[in-house]
C-alpha cells in the first residue's frame, strides 16, 4: 500500500492530520537513515513518555482490497512516545525491532508539530521523501524487466 | 477525548514496565494470600492524587479488557487520560459494568451496584481497588480464614459502614475482593477472609 498517494482514501479528510499522516509514513519507513539526524532531533530536552517497546501487532488483508478481511499474519512493531520540554508530544509505530529508529521517529513526529514545522518539513521529511521515491522507482524499475507479456493469437475463425 | 487533546496530561508510568508490573502483581497477590499484612508498592510514581500504590495497582490490573469505574475523586483529566494511555481500559459511568473500581473512603457506604459474580462465574466479580489516607490508625478488628493462621488483628481505618456493606455483599463464592493502598504499601482483603465485628463471634 502506498499511503503517499495524495488521494488515497487512507488519508484522513482532515488536512492537518493528513499531513502528519504522510509524515509519520515517511518517518516510519526510513530506518538507519533517521540516525543521521540524530544530534539534531535530540539537541531539545525530552523525556519519555513510554520508552519504546517491541510488540506485535496482527496484519490484516482484504483480497483485491475489495473482499472480506482476512488474518494475513503478525508482524513485530516498535512504538514509543516523547515529550519535549515545552510540552509537545510525538507519537511513532514502527514497523520492525528498532528501538532507536522509534525514539527517533516519534521525537521527529513531536518538532514537526511546533511552530519550526516548515524547517523539520524541509530538512528532514522532504530529502526522506525523495529518497524513498528513488528506492522506489529503482525497484518498479528492476521487477518491470521481469514482466513477461503474453499475446493470444487471434485465430481468425470469421 | 482524542490523543491530541489529552496528550498534555500524559506522565511516564513504570520505568521497566515489564518488570515492574510483574512485582507490583506479584505483591498484589501476595496481599491477597496474607489477608491483612501490608506489601510493599513502589515502583510507580504518584500521578495526581492516586498514591504510588494505587497507580502501580492500576497500572499492573488494568487493560482493554477491564472496564473500570472511578471514584469522582479520581475522576480528573490527567488520570483519565494516563488510564487510557498506559492502560487503554473503558472507563465506565455504571457501576454494575465495572470489573474493577478504584474508590477513596468517602464511596464506601454504598457498595450494593458492584458486581458480585455468579454462582457459575464467581471470578467475574468487581474488584475493589480503594484507597486510604493510611492504613492504620482505625479500630483493631480481627480477622480469620485462608492465609491467616488463627486470627489477625488489622487496624484498618474504616468505617463500620464499609463491613455491613461487606457482609451484605457477601455469600460465598459470591462477593467482593478488595486493596486497600495507602502511600507505597498495599493490603488484601479476599472475600474468603471473614472479619469478627465484635466479641462473641471471637470465641
Amino acid at each position: 500500500m502506498n499511503r503517499d498517494r495524495p488521494h488515497s482514501n487512507l488519508q484522513h479528510s482532515d488536512p492537518q492530520i493528513a499531513t502528519r499522516q504522510r509524515w509519520m509514513g515517511v518517518l516510519g519507513r526510513a530506518g538507519g537513515q533517521l540516525a543521521a539526524y540524530e544530534s539534531a532531533l535530540k539537541e531539545a530536552e525530552y523525556r519519555l513518555i513510554r520508552a519504546p517497546e517491541i510488540g506485535m501487532t496482527l496484519v490484516r488483508g482484504r483480497m483485491g482490497g475489495t473482499g472480506s478481511p482476512f488474518n494475513l499474519g503478525e508482524m513485530s512493531v516498535t512504538r514509543c512516545v516523547v515529550r519535549l520540554a515545552d510540552g509537545r508530544t510525538g507519537y511513532s509505530y514502527v514497523a520492525g525491532r528498532d528501538k532507536q529508529h522509534a525514539e527517533l521517529a516519534a521525537l521527529a513526529d513531536a518538532h514537526l508539530q511546533g511552530a519550526e514545522q516548515q524547517h523539520w518539513l524541509s530538512r528532514l521529511i522532504e530529502p526522506l521523501t525523495a529518497v524513498q521515491q528513488a528506492q522506489q522507482a529503482a525497484k518498479a524499475a528492476e521487477t518491470a524487466t521481469t514482466q513477461v507479456e503474453f499475446f493470444t493469437l487471434v485465430r481468425g475463425e470469421d | 477525548m482524542n490523543a491530541a487533546n489529552s496528550s498534555q496530561w500524559l506522565q511516564p508510568a513504570f520505568n521497566d514496565p515489564v518488570l515492574d508490573a510483574q512485582t507490583s502483581f506479584r505483591s498484589a497477590l501476595k496481599a491477597l494470600a496474607e489477608p491483612g499484612v501490608a506489601q510493599p508498592l513502589n515502583r510507580a510514581l504518584a500521578l495526581e492524587n492516586l498514591h504510588s500504590a494505587t497507580y502501580a495497582l492500576c497500572l499492573a490490573f488494568l487493560d482493554s479488557d477491564t472496564p473500570l469505574w472511578l471514584a469522582s475523586r479520581f475522576d480528573t483529566p490527567a488520570i483519565r487520560a494516563n488510564l487510557a494511555f498506559h492502560c487503554g481500559c473503558p472507563i465506565v459511568a455504571e457501576r454494575e459494568q465495572a470489573l474493577f473500581a478504584l474508590l477513596d473512603e468517602r464511596e464506601l457506604a454504598d457498595l450494593s451496584t458492584f458486581d458480585n459474580g455468579t454462582e457459575r462465574y464467581p471470578d467475574q466479580s468487581c474488584t475493589l481497588l480503594i484507597q486510604l489516607d493510611s492504613l492504620s490508625g482505625g479500630s483493631a478488628l480481627r480477622w480469620r480464614g485462608p492465609g491467616i493462621k488463627d486470627v489477625r488483628c488489622v487496624e484498618l481505618p474504616l468505617p463500620l459502614v464499609f463491613w455491613q456493606q461487606r457482609e451484605a455483599r457477601s455469600a460465598f463464592p459470591r462477593g467482593l475482593d478488595a486493596f486497600f493502598a495507602a502511600g507505597e504499601q498495599v493490603v488484601g482483603l479476599p472475600r474468603s477472609t471473614r472479619v469478627l465485628l465484635n466479641a462473641e463471634e471471637a470465641a
